[in-house]
Order: structure tokens, then C-alpha cells, then sequence
């Protein structure tokens, strides 16, 4: 396609082969009176059942679609991933593929974005989930997100977001972190808002994923925190990591010292011992920090690589408006 | 390479390593499945490093041959390394390795062949298989403990035959001693991997000569398919367990002796103890530091590596040509 569309609409499939015409229909009837030129994406994550012949009829019926398929399945992440790759529109909107997600809400996403907005996140404001074993955790685990990671969204997991794609085209997916996308996208600083859209009951399929591993969660979570804080700076984050261990180092090898010296007595071998490991540890994690900049530095990643998306979108929209 | 009018259907990759047999014995067993085949064939011989004798076999075979090469290495640098050397002189659009000695029988070769019909890679399995009660032993427990780490239940990765479609080595970069786990790398690649039973040659025993350092080698080996499948993608996953672990059991102990310390009035000064849960503790922060510099690298790699592998990218033109779906090369 020659034409850059306005919009690309990526959906990402797990074996969705009664969902996927259903929601093609959808997102045709909700964009297409909105006048806007858009493209679909659907995404096949490795499915085994009809999803990707369903998908070519589509692609065959209508040029707008595209179908990038995977060779096995690979999870929710990398699927949102590649979409956001094969994808050429201006503005991205992704959302799930079961049905749950309402195609009517992408003009509340389009209007929210000519605010000027580079992130929109939707949020399942009535839910149509079970409470136990999906809302409560994944309240919990928003309200974790939004501590830690300092965007404080209430629904990290609705799939229905839109985003700027020269943003979030720069942005590394990669791990289980669709959750975390907004967060992970921080880094650069965008301007985030959140809109409530409809929730669907599931209507076909099982649910594919669950909010099952949450150690994963966590992990993922520290990765993005200190990836975000550090990412320019790994040298200062290291060598404040370590400033409590010379804390505790100086001070237990001082005290052995100190008992040696003016109470004559003999050095305590394992305090000083213990002194001496804090100490050592604290210039072993320096080192790694002087390391990590090496790394950062022979990436390609520059200082203001993030800095500069949202920097050149802040002029875009001067001039857009 | 020859010019032939014809293109060559099937490469067949013998690397000769420190272990080989006669040549022209070896080859005319080969030669015997080969023909059977009805394909049009190359063969290649990668010498890894100057086996003299075998080359000394193989000379006269290869003047015979028109559809015969062989390249040789200036020094040992290992199977896998050998045979990407020789992929990169291969022109077939599959792609049949060879162990270099009696594994398989040469009458076996169509069945894997054929195989891929149905499938981007073929392993042969030797069954039914000779040997001890103690070998297998050994052999269940390497597979068993790759299967445990990868999840993947192959039943004879020491085996020099397989059958592959080209693109499979296109992808996938070996060395060293990375050719047992072609099929574990394969899979992850998202490529569909078939194991097939074939006959063992009658010639296949294992001498014993060298026990200690093949198990060394096992070892190693599974070292090596634990960082390929764990570490490469999720360091932090990996060290952060670990060294929360360490520090968790480090930070128990210290907790135990200080409240020995404090209720107790048992002295917390003189207790090596305290060393080795003050050490615990550090090594503990240190393996997660260790995490989140391998997460850094990934990050600042991530456009780079990527997590999948694109089979197809299918849009059809305005024109509503019902055309062939665009391939896409999936690496930039």
C-alpha cells in the first residue's frame, strides 16, 4: 500500500475461529461511518484450529486486512508485537480478539487522541469477568502496577488501547509485557489517558489467558521499573544500590577496628570478615554499573533516544492543530 | 561448485570429525539409500580439520563423482561449525546430514527424506538399539534431564542424521558443539520437528574408549541447552530466582543469629556464622545485579532479537488478485 492509513486496528488471535468473523463485521460497522482510512491487522498466534484460513477468506475479501501469521504459538506479547510491526497506519488501537473488547469504543480512542494524547488506555469499567479468580487479582496487581511503575492506570490488562505508532514503534516488547505496555512506554514520557470502555461476557472459546502467573508479573514489573529508571543512567543506579552495603560494610569494619584498637583486645575476625565481604560486594556492584554503560553506550540506543519520541510528537501536534 | 544444468535437490552434509570410518566403505553404503531417493543430489564433505586418512579415502570417490565436494577446515572447530561451513556451499533446497561413521544404515536414508513431507526437520532415532542395559540407562537419563529443562522429549540427539528444509539452517546459527540440539533450536524457531525411527548399522557399537570425558561432555551439554532455552530471552528469571534464593537463605540465618544475639545473649561477634550469612546475603544481591544487567543488554537489544518468527504475512492487493500471499523475510 502506497497510502499511509489513518488508523490500524491490530487484533491478535488464539485459536478464535467463531470470534474472528463476528469481530471483523464489528470493526468494519464502528470505523468505517467515522470516515477515517484504516487498516486491520489480525495477528495469528500460532492457532490450530480455522483462525488463519477464516483470516485469508477475510484478507482475500478485503484489501484493509492484513494477516501476519506465526509459525507456533508465541503468547500475547510478542502477537501485540509483531502487530504493532506490520502495522502502517498513523494511530494503533489493539484489542483482544474474543469479542470482549466493543469495536463502537475505537471513536472514544480517535477523539481522545486528537486531544493530543500519545497513549489512550481503556478500562473495564463493568467488567464482565469472574470476580475471584480474574477482577480481584488483577486489581490488585493494577493498583501494584500503577505504585511501582508511576502510571497510575486502572486497567492495565484491557487489550483496547491506542497509541501513537511512531511512539510505539520504539518502544521494546518483549517478555509477558503487554500488560505493561503503557509503563513500559513511560520511559519516554508520553501523555497517558484512560477512557472507560464496554466489557463484553465471552462469547465464544475458553479464556486464553489468565492472570495465572504472578511471579512472572513481578519480575517483569522490577525489570521495567529499573530498566525505566536506569536506562540512561545504569552507573548512578548501580553505585546507589551499593551505597547501603558501604553503609554497613564501613561500619561493622570500623567498629572490629575500633574493639581492636581501644580495648586492646584481638580483631573480631567475623565482623571484620563481614565488613570486608559488604565492602567488596559494594565495589563488585559499582563495577557492574560501569558495565551496565558500556552496554548502554554500544547499544543503539542514545541518551535521548526515548526522549526525543515525545519531543518531536509535542511539535507534530503544534503544527497539527 | 559445479555449474549443472540441473538444480541439485537434496544437499548431503557429511562433517568428518576425530571419529570416522573408511571413506569408500562409508560412502558406498550412503550411496545405496541415496540412489533410492530418485532426487538429484550433492554430497559434501566437511573435513574439520585434516583427517588425512579419510581424505586419502575420499580422493578417489570424489574424482569418480561429479556431484561430489569436499571442503576442508584448517583446524578443528567443531560439528556444528563445520556444518554451517558446508550449508554455505550446499545449493539444495533440503538439506540430509551424515554422521561421518556407521550410525544409521544407508538404506534408511528415503524414510527421512520422506519425512519431511510432513516436516521442516527430521531426526533419525536409532530402534531398535543395541547396546547394555547401562548405556541406555545413561541415554534416558541425558534425554530425560534435556527434557526436563526444554520440555521437549527427543530419544537420540546423539545422532548424525537428520533431513531439513534449507530455510531451517538459514535461521538458525550454530557452532561448537551445537549440532545435538539442532532439533531442540528448531523447535523453539517454531519449526515443526519429526523424529523417525531408522534402522542402527550393524557397525555402530560404542568403543568405551573415552567414558569419563563423554560424560563431561554430556554435562556440558546440558549446561549448554540450559542457558540456550532459560537464560538467553529472561536472565532476570533466571539469576533473580537464584539470588533471591541466596539471599533469602543469607537473610534467615542473620535474622536467627541476631535474635540469638539479642534474646539469647549468645555473642554475635565471634560466630563464623555471620560470615556466612552476611556472604550469602551479598551473593544473593550480586547474582540479581548480574539479572538486571543481562536485562539491560536484552533491552538495549530487543529490535534486534526477536521473540518470534513470522511464517506469513498475508494481504491481498485492492486489485483483489487472488494472488500468492507475500512472503515476508522475517529478519531485517
Amino acid at each position: 500500500m502506497n497510502d499511509r492509513p489513518k488508523l490500524s486496528v491490530i487484533v491478535p488471535f488464539f485459536n478464535e475461529e467463531e470470534s474472528i468473523r463476528p469481530l471483523y463485521v464489528a470493526i468494519v460497522n464502528a470505523v468505517e461511518p467515522l470516515g477515517v482510512s484504516f487498516e486491520m491487522v489480525f495477528v495469528d498466534d500460532g492457532s490450530s484450529d480455522a483462525t488463519v484460513r477464516i483470516a485469508t477468506e477475510l484478507a482475500a475479501a478485503d484489501p484493509r486486512v492484513r494477516v501476519v501469521e506465526f509459525r507456533r504459538n508465541y503468547g500475547q506479547t510478542p502477537a501485540m508485537a509483531a502487530g504493532i510491526e506490520h502495522a502502517s497506519g498513523e494511530i494503533l488501537i489493539t484489542m483482544d480478539g474474543d469479542l470482549q473488547n466493543d469495536p463502537t469504543d475505537i471513536r472514544l480512542f480517535l477523539d481522545k487522541m486528537a486531544e493530543g494524547y500519545d497513549i489512550v488506555v481503556g478500562w473495564r469499567f463493568n467488567r464482565q469477568d469472574k470476580l475471584v479468580s480474574r477482577k480481584i487479582p488483577s486489581r490488585i496487581a493494577n493498583r501494584l502496577i500503577g505504585k511501582v511503575t508511576g502510571v497510575p492506570i486502572n486497567d492495565n490488562g484491557c487489550s483496547l488501547k491506542a497509541y501513537r505508532a511512531s511512539l510505539i514503534k520504539e518502544i521494546p516488547l518483549y517478555s509477558e509485557m503487554h500488560r505493561f505496555i503503557p509503563a513500559m512506554a513511560s520511559i519516554a514520557g508520553p501523555r497517558i489517558a484512560e477512557i472507560k470502555v464496554k466489557h463484553h461476557a465471552r462469547q465464544f472459546g475458553k479464556s486464553k489467558y489468565g492472570l495465572s502467573r504472578i511471579y512472572k508479573v513481578l519480575l517483569d514489573l522490577l525489570v521495567i521499573k529499573t530498566v525505566a529508571s536506569f536506562t540512561s543512567r545504569p552507573l548512578i543506579w548501580f553505585v546507589l544500590l551499593s551505597l547501603p552495603m558501604v553503609a554497613v560494610g564501613t561500619a561493622t569494619l570500623g567498629w572490629s577496628l575500633y574493639v581492636m584498637i581501644a580495648d586492646h583486645q584481638n580483631l573480631p575476625l567475623p565482623v571484620a570478615g563481614t565488613g570486608l565481604i559488604f565492602l567488596s560486594s559494594a565495589l563488585i556492584l559499582v563495577s557492574g554499573g560501569a558495565f551496565g554503560e558500556l552496554v548502554y553506550k554500544t547499544s543503539d540506543m542514545r541518551e535521548h533516544h526515548f526522549a526525543r519520541l515525545t519531543a518531536r510528537l509535542e511539535r507534530w501536534h503544534s503544527s497539527d492543530t | 561448485m559445479l555449474q549443472k544444468e540441473l538444480p541439485v535437490e537434496l544437499s548431503v552434509i557429511i562433517p568428518v570429525g576425530d571419529r570416522h570410518a573408511d571413506a569408500r566403505a562409508l560412502f558406498a553404503d550412503y550411496e545405496e539409500g541415496l540412489d533410492k531417493l530418485a532426487m538429484r543430489y550433492e554430497v559434501i564433505f566437511v573435513l574439520d580439520g585434516p583427517q588425512a586418512d579419510f581424505a586419502a579415502g575420499l580422493q578417489p570417490l570424489a574424482r569418480e563423482r561429479r556431484n561430489m565436494t569436499i571442503l576442508t577446515l584448517t583446524r578443528s572447530f567443531g560439528e556444528a561449525t563445520a556444518l554451517m561451513a558446508a550449508f554455505e556451499q550446499a545449493s539444495g533446497e533440503l538439506v540430509l546430514t551424515l554422521p561421518a561413521y556407521f550410525q544409521i544404515r544407508g538404506s534408511e536414508i528415503p524414510k527421512l527424506v520422506d519425512a519431511l513431507q510432513s516436516a521442516d526437520v527430521a531426526v533419525a532415532r536409532r530402534w531398535p538399539r543395541a547396546g547394555g542395559h547401562l548405556e541406555q540407562l545413561r541415554r534416558d537419563a541425558f534425554h530425560g534431564f534435556i527434557a526436563w529443562i526444554t520440555g521437549l522429549r527427543f530419544r537420540d540427539l546423539g545422532c548424525g542424521a537428520r533431513a531439513l528444509r534449507r530455510r531451517v539452517l538459514e535461521e538458525i546459527s550454530l557452532y561448537g558443539d551445537q549440532h545435538r540440539f539442532l532439533a531442540l533450536l528448531a523447535d523453539r524457531q517454531g519449526f515443526r520437528v519429526k523424529e523417525v525411527d531408522v534402522a542402527q548399522s550393524a557397525l555402530d557399537r560404542f568403543t568405551g574408549h573415552y567414558r569419563t570425558r563423554e560424560y563431561a561432555h554430556r554435562v556440558l551439554d546440558i549446561f549448554t541447552v540450559f542457558f540456550l532455552v532459560r537464560f538467553t530471552k529472561k536472565p532476570l528469571r533466571f539469576f533473580g530466582m537464584v539470588g533471591v534464593t541466596t539471599f533469602g537463605i543469607g537473610a534467615l540465618l542473620l535474622l536467627y543469629l541476631v535474635i540469638d544475639r539479642l534474646g539469647f545473649g549468645h555473642g554475635l561477634a565471634d560466630r563464623p556464622a555471620l560470615l556466612l550469612s552476611s556472604l550469602l546475603v551479598v551473593l544473593g544481591l550480586q547474582l540479581f545485579a548480574l539479572g538486571l544487567l543481562g536485562e539491560l543488554i536484552i533491552f538495549t537489544h530487543a529490535k534486534s532479537i526477536k521473540d518470534y518468527q513470522v511464517k506469513d504475512v498475508i494481504q491481498f492487493t485492492r486489485a483483489q488478485r487472488a494472488g500468492n500471499p507475500e512472503n515476508e523475510a522475517v529478519t531485517p
